[in-house]
């Protein structure tokens, strides 16, 4: 059999550019949400607004912002295909955007319909987007780290998407399971697995290339995927079945320690780069790392001082989700956006077409709301332990993924006053 | 003669948007010579579509020379 599809039917600008777009919009709606419930919200990670907000972060900003990305970077960085992208997105996109919306509300109102409709089309969407994305990268001929991690992170979502069925047939289903030791596993799998995994892929391929710095060390490459899958498995077999704690810490540990090890890297490549000039895709990525050195020490406090127990599951829920996730997928975005914007209008080559990736989106812009993100980031840490501040995080929250939304269409509307002349000057060239 | 443009030190898609209007200026029977450190795929779509061709050789240090000429 020949390759899945020429590169004629690589993904235009609005293929990926629809996930994208739409994942700061979850963020708003998060934002406003929590400073609608406010302190209630944070009570518990188990409380319906709790609930309700994590999955408006989980299956709507980063399987939005992370199904965009992938559909761009993995032609570009893996040579790898991807099967009718246009038809993919124009399936997936809408099925993925009500699941989302769906889930959120249905545990919000505690609707169990909804929350079945909702599993359902979050089950079918994601499996048709893994297989396809999935059969791109078995059947690419790049390898190297980058394709190793990206696929352990489809697996990972996949197993995800299994557990959070099995949840939602336990809450309002008939299946019985442990259920939390179950919706450990599915946020588990989901946050360390599927998410962590996918940016740690990406940072292979874009921060040396990006940011100008020394490639990672290839045992990293090498250990990072299947240490990481094989921490999540020992983990999940521990919990599901009678077993010693110290074993359960150790597996969590291999996990951990990955993890961490990941970040230092990735900070001490960065302090490394050969570029001096700082952007910030650069601030956004070393405060996520920040973040995740930051949920590691509390993870492994917390198995070790009672102390911190009370308040550790919403710190770390908060540091890892908004501190790691969205900062990486926010910086991430500063850098898609404009590169495809850029790209695209070469692939036009028009004459008049010499575009810089800064003339996107301007750097002021970018680095405002990073700091935006900053403060609404401890806003919503200290609202863990200071529940006065809830409304206040949930405001600065939605701001910031306002911000972020205005400032990649100011992107995409620059983009399209540039290709405006371009297939002007074609037209008439070609008259 | 040869053109040589050295990206390496430069952030994509610099290397890129140098490499193609190197190529609107050159002369037939000249080619132009690009470093980086990675596999350009959108490079190599963009000359693939407009037929120009090209040769890529990984040196030891990680450095990818593409030598492209225009049909």
């Amino acid at each position: 059999m020949g390759p899945i599809a020429s590169f004629e039917q690589r993904p235009t600008i609005s293929v990926p550019f629809r996930f994208l777009l739409t994942a700061p919009l979850y963020g708003v709606a998060a934002g406003l949400l929590l400073a609608w419930l406010g302190a209630d919200a944070l009570a518990s990670r188990w409380s319906s607004g709790a609930l309700a907000l994590t999955h408006l972060l989980t299956t709507g900003f980063l399987l939005q912002a992370m199904f965009g990305a992938l559909l761009q970077f993995i032609p570009v960085a893996a040579g790898g295909n991807v099967w009718r992208p246009k038809l993919l997105v124009a399936i997936v996109h809408p099925v993925i955007t009500t699941g989302g919306v769906l889930l959120s509300a249905s545990l919000l109102a505690w609707h169990p319909g909804g929350l079945r409709l909702a599993a359902v089309l979050l089950a079918l969407g994601s499996a048709g987007y893994a297989l396809a994305i999935g059969m791109a990268l078995v059947r690419t001929s790049a390898t190297g780290a980058a394709v190793r991690l990206l696929r352990a992170s489809i697996v990972a979502l996949m197993v995800t998407v299994g557990l959070g069925v099995a949840l939602v047939q336990t809450l309002a289903g008939p299946l019985q399971t442990p259920f939390v030791e179950t919706a450990n596993l599915h946020a588990a799998w989901g946050l360390a697995g599927w998410a962590l995994l996918l940016f740690a892929g990406v940072c292979m391929y874009v921060v040396p290339m990006l940011q100008l710095t020394p490639s990672y060390p290839a045992w990293l490459g090498r250990v990072l995927a299947p240490g990481m899958l094989a921490s999540l498995l020992g983990a999940s077999i521990l919990a599901l079945w009678p077993s010693d704690f110290a074993w359960q810490g150790a597996a969590v540990g291999v996990g951990l320690l990955l993890a961490m090890v990941f970040a230092v890297t990735t900070l001490w490549l960065q302090h490394r780069r050969r570029r001096p000039r700082a952007d910030a895709t650069l601030y956004f990525f070393r405060s996520a790392m920040l973040s995740l050195l930051a949920t590691g020490g509390l993870y492994a406090l917390r198995w070790t001082w009672d102390g911190v127990q009370a308040a550790a599951p919403m710190l770390i829920g908060v540091l890892f989700l908004v501190g790691v996730l969205v900062a990486a997928i926010n910086g991430m975005l500063y850098k898609i956006i404009p590169f495809v914007c850029a790209l695209e209008l070469q692939r036009q080559r028009a004459p008049s077409a010499k575009p810089s990736m800064l003339q996107f989106i301007s750097s002021k812009a970018m680095n405002g709301q990073w700091y935006l993100h900053l403060f609404a980031l401890a806003l919503l840490l200290g609202s863990t332990v200071l529940p006065v501040l809830a409304q206040a995080a949930g405001l600065a929250f939605a701001a910031s993924c306002a911000w972020l939304e205005w400032n990649l269409l100011e992107a995409v509307q620059r983009y399209r006053g540039l290709r405006g002349p371009v297939h002007a000057i074609v037209a008439v060239g070609e008259s | 003669m040869t053109r040589l443009i050295d990206g390496r030190e430069m952030v994509p898609p610099e290397p890129l948007e140098l490499t193609l209007a190197a190529l609107d200026t050159l002369p037939e029977g000249e080619e132009v010579v690009l470093l980086v450190n990675c596999h350009p795929v959108p490079l190599f779509e963009i000359l693939r579509r407009s037929g120009s061709t090209w040769t890529e050789t990984i040196h030891a240090d990680g450095t990818h020379e593409i030598r492209i000429r225009r049909r």
